[in-house]
């Protein structure tokens, strides 16, 4: 077990390596740069020497892999960079800032999805072709379908405009968590609900709940002693999978409610080719989804005593 | 194993980064790279041309003309409130040096005052200088200074003051991004507390748009901590300082009491980043905020205009949307060719159909909205007329030949167009001249370019689509940095080169009396429009909105849009 963890931790800090190698040649060979956008819409003219004198200082004016190593010996250091388009800041203390609303946002959306999908998805099952059924799939398929942009702009317009009940944009207030978790969780909730009932579904024709009820248990004992555990366990892969999805989609949500978060963080700092806060966010990014999946393993093997690890 | 790496969905990418360089307050010559902007659609012909900056106030602002007032602007209305406005982007830093993106502009100027500060009728009002005097050879700036203004820790503003700014911001050793616009300054004498004595080592008309409008800042607190510390916790002379502010989501400034133009009737001023523009305007139906200081989606400038419920100021844009073309490619290299493109380009059809009246005709390299601006009697009109168009190729040589190309020395009038990659909103533009072009002769492929003034640059391209400003940045006519021959294959791809125009532009940056340098101007304008650097499509309009709650905004049609921020001071909260 310990020998597989760690095996899959060096895996991952490989997997760290290529994907921020990746990044950061993506950002340079992108066209523009941040000398270009402080420049802005402003009266801001710059002569070749100026801009030279400028792309110098931090250090633009070298071969860009030149910067990768640099920027690769200083994050095995502990050093995140600064911010170019901050004029020096430090990454750490923007992303850690940044990192908070973040995680108080997916954790609620994620913990909603969860407590919601999981029985709604069971009952659909158990009670299948009902009515109730048929409409927790109906939800459900439009919530998968949907994109996330679209609910989130369309929630806004009903619930900001129309009715005038909760803010259209902003963090500050336990209403202003209403619409961004709405719009991040429906997704999440609606994947999780239409697999959560296929699971169930699945392993209700399985022979040993069949034997079960033979046995003469009740339907309670049959469905929580031997089914929902069984059903669980593909729903935890997904749950860790989705992990990392829930982040991106965060992406989106933040930038439309303008929720202080990595997510705006990152599309900021991508539009206006901001290096190191970039690569900081892709780290932590990628480390987030690698920690996820190497836990859902493990805790795969804890529900599943038939999964072995040690090979 | 496979790690899902979260990127940024494309979604956005139209929506965030309207970086576009097409603000009318004070557009400089920035690389059009960003992505396009869904600010800027197409669509049907509603509106009338904005050349006159029409406007539909709303409101009812009851303080007639005081903008033009340099002092004492705060005599009437209420006092307190907030104004909030919003933004599309983080505010990165609060120095005068971060004054290019008109978001961070928007809350400098409520904290810094410059010796003399652009209106929003491109006019420069003393504010920190009582007065300014030119020596008659231009090369002589003398400000007095107005006494006894405090910072906001309380220190009063003095000569030092501005020498230290232009000495910091103009050293190379501190790579400054504005450090361009203390260029050409010999020296910055102060004789005594109260004057500055601005040496230039050559007449610059440009210098009360550049150094002379720069924000200053207080030696005593910048130098020790310099522009980076200084940047997170700026102290000014201006009307509100600062309170609170977290660079990714907003800016919060309240009212400084002891403001030298008074106390403002506000009492707080807070910019909202909100990165999705149909977001900021629910934000504007719904009053969670005041106005946008950078621009909605044309679908919602349009729906709001004709709402009835806002202020609204429609500003013509200084930046002139244009094909920028690679003047010494053998395609392009005769003046005629470029001439006869015009008569083929139907500009009209542009504005009205492609771009639902949401933007002006551009007849000179001037918008409109310039005091400079050329009004076409002598300039070379281009009417739509493909017929002058073939005819001009036929009398130059230029014959059709088996495949229905024109042909001359060999040569093919046909090339290659870019246009920014995922630039959506000005394709319809590029796809409708391709049409055009097929009806005298011509042919071009559309190519996506990632670095597209490059392309044209190294004639990999011959021609490009993209915004750009030719003279009237800040409201001066200068166009050295595009036209002059030392700048054109630097600075832009066009390669042009004109010794008469050289030398204009020349004269017209030495001369200091508007009115030579009008006659000066006059003549580049004509000149553009004979030479036909670029192929110039059009200017857009800037829209600007306030909720009628906000009081105090100017009545009479602005020449600038956001320049109205730089008013804040003026402005009252009124409740319905």
């Amino acid at each position: 077990m310990v020998s597989y963890i760690i095996r899959r931790l060096l895996q991952g800090v490989v997997v760290v390596f290529i994907i921020t190698f990746f990044a950061f040649a993506i950002l340079q060979a992108a066209p523009g740069d941040p000398i270009d956008l402080m420049l802005g819409e402003g009266n801001v003219q710059m002569s070749a020497e100026q801009r030279a004198a400028i792309l110098h200082k931090w250090g633009m004016d070298r071969p860009w892999y030149e910067q990768y190593l640099t920027w690769l010996k200083n994050f095995v250091s502990g050093d995140l960079g600064e911010s170019i388009v901050r004029r020096g800041s430090p990454v750490s203390g923007m992303i850690f800032s940044a990192a908070i609303p973040t995680l108080k946002l997916n954790l609620i959306a994620y913990v909603i999805a969860i407590i919601i999908s999981i029985p709604a998805g069971m009952l659909a099952a158990i009670k299948r072709y009902s009515a109730y059924d048929s409409a927790v799939m109906v939800v459900a398929s439009a919530g998968v379908a949907l994109p996330v942009f679209w609910v989130a702009l369309m929630s806004i317009i009903f619930f900001s405009l129309k009715l005038g009940w909760l803010p259209p944009f902003g963090s500050s207030g336990w209403k202003a968590y209403i619409l961004p978790v709405l719009a991040l969780s429906l997704n999440e909730l609606a994947l999780l609900t239409r697999m959560m009932r296929g699971t169930m579904l699945e392993v209700l024709e399985q022979d040993y709940v069949k034997t079960a009820r033979s046995k003469g248990l009740s339907e309670y004992a049959v469905i929580v002693g031997h089914a929902v555990r069984n059903a669980l366990l593909p729903i935890i892969t997904i749950l860790g999978v989705r992990a990392g999805f829930l982040i991106s989609g965060s992406v989106v949500v933040e930038s439309i409610f303008a929720w202080p978060g990595l997510g705006s963080l990152f599309l900021d700092s991508v539009n206006r080719f901001d290096f190191q806060v970039v690569q900081a966010i892709v780290v932590l990014l990628t480390v987030f989804v690698l920690l996820a999946n190497i836990l859902t393993d493990l805790l795969y093997a804890v529900i599943d005593p038939r999964i072995r690890l040690n090979k | 194993m496979g790690a899902a790496l979260p990127l940024a969905g494309s979604v956005l990418s139209a929506c965030g980064g309207d970086d576009d360089d097409d603000t009318p307050a004070a557009t400089a010559t920035t690389a059009d790279a960003a992505e396009p902007t869904t600010d800027s659609s197409a669509g049907e012909a509603t509106e009338e041309p904005a050349a006159e900056a029409t406007e539909e106030p709303s409101s009812e602002a009851t303080e007639p003309a005081a903008a033009t007032e340099s002092t004492g602007g705060t005599g009437e209305g209420n006092q307190g409130g907030m104004l909030i406005v919003m933004g599309h982007e983080g505010v990165d830093g609060l120095s005068p040096d971060y004054i290019g993106p008109t978001v961070n502009w928007a809350c400098i100027t409520q904290i810094h005052n410059a010796l003399t500060e652009m209106d929003p009728w491109f006019e420069y009002q003393p504010t920190l200088a009582e007065s300014y005097e030119i020596s008659d050879d231009g090369t002589v700036y003398t400000f007095k200074l107005r006494p006894d203004v405090p910072f906001h820790d309380g220190e009063i503003f003095s000569a030092e003051d501005v020498q230290y700014t232009f000495a910091y911001y103009a050293d190379p050793e501190n790579a400054m991004t504005t450090g361009s616009r203390f260029v050409g300054i010999a020296s910055v004498d102060a004789p005594d507390d109260l004057t500055v004595v601005v040496n230039l080592d050559a007449p610059n008309a440009a210098f009360l748009t550049k150094a002379g409008s720069s924000f200053i800042v207080p030696k005593h607190i910048h130098e020790p901590i310099g522009d980076a510390e200084y940047s997170t916790n700026p102290v000014g002379t201006g009307p509100f300082k600062l309170k609170s502010y977290d660079p990714a989501s907003y800016v919060e400034l309240e009212a400084f009491d002891d403001h030298f133009r008074g106390r403002p009737l506000l009492d707080g001023y807070r910019l909202n980043t909100v990165p999705e523009p149909s977001v900021r305007a629910i934000a504007l139906e719904t009053g969670e905020a005041d106005s946008s200081v950078w621009s909605l989606n044309t679908d919602d400038n349009i729906r709001l205009r004709d709402s009835g419920d806002f202020y609204v100021s429609i500003t013509s844009s200084t930046a002139c949307n244009n094909f920028q073309i690679n003047t010494t490619s053998d395609q392009f290299k005769d003046k005629v060719v470029r001439q006869a493109m015009m008569f083929a380009l139907d500009r009209d059809t542009i504005v009205n159909d492609i771009w639902r009246g949401l933007a002006v005709k551009a007849t000179t390299n001037l918008s409109p909205a310039v005091a400079y601006y050329h009004d076409d009697t002598d300039v070379m009109k281009y009417d739509y007329d493909p017929d002058k168009a073939n005819q001009m190729l036929d009398e130059a040589g230029w014959t059709i030949g088996s495949d229905g190309i024109r042909e001359k020395d060999g040569v093919k009038l046909q090339w290659q167009c870019g246009m920014i990659s995922g630039d959506q909103a000005r394709r319809p533009i590029v796809e409708a001249f391709q049409q055009w072009v097929t009806q005298i002769g011509c042919k071009f492929d559309i190519v996506e370019s990632t670095a597209m003034t490059e392309d044209v640059r190294s004639n990999k391209l011959q021609m490009g689509m993209h915004n750009w400003t030719w003279g009237g940045s800040g409201g001066d006519p200068d166009a050295t940095s595009v036209m002059h021959s030392d700048w054109s294959g630097v600075s832009l791809g066009t390669h042009y080169s004109n010794p008469e125009m050289d030398q204009l532009l020349e004269d017209g940056l030495a001369e200091p009396d508007p009115e030579k340098r009008k006659v000066i101007y006059k003549r580049v304008q004509e000149i553009f429009c004979e030479d036909v650097p670029i192929l110039f499509v059009q200017y857009w309009d800037w829209f600007v909105f306030f909720t009628t709650r906000v009081k105090g905004l100017p009545e009479e049609p602005l020449l600038s849009g956001s320049q109205i921020y730089n008013t804040a001071w003026k402005m009252w909260i009124e409740e319905a």
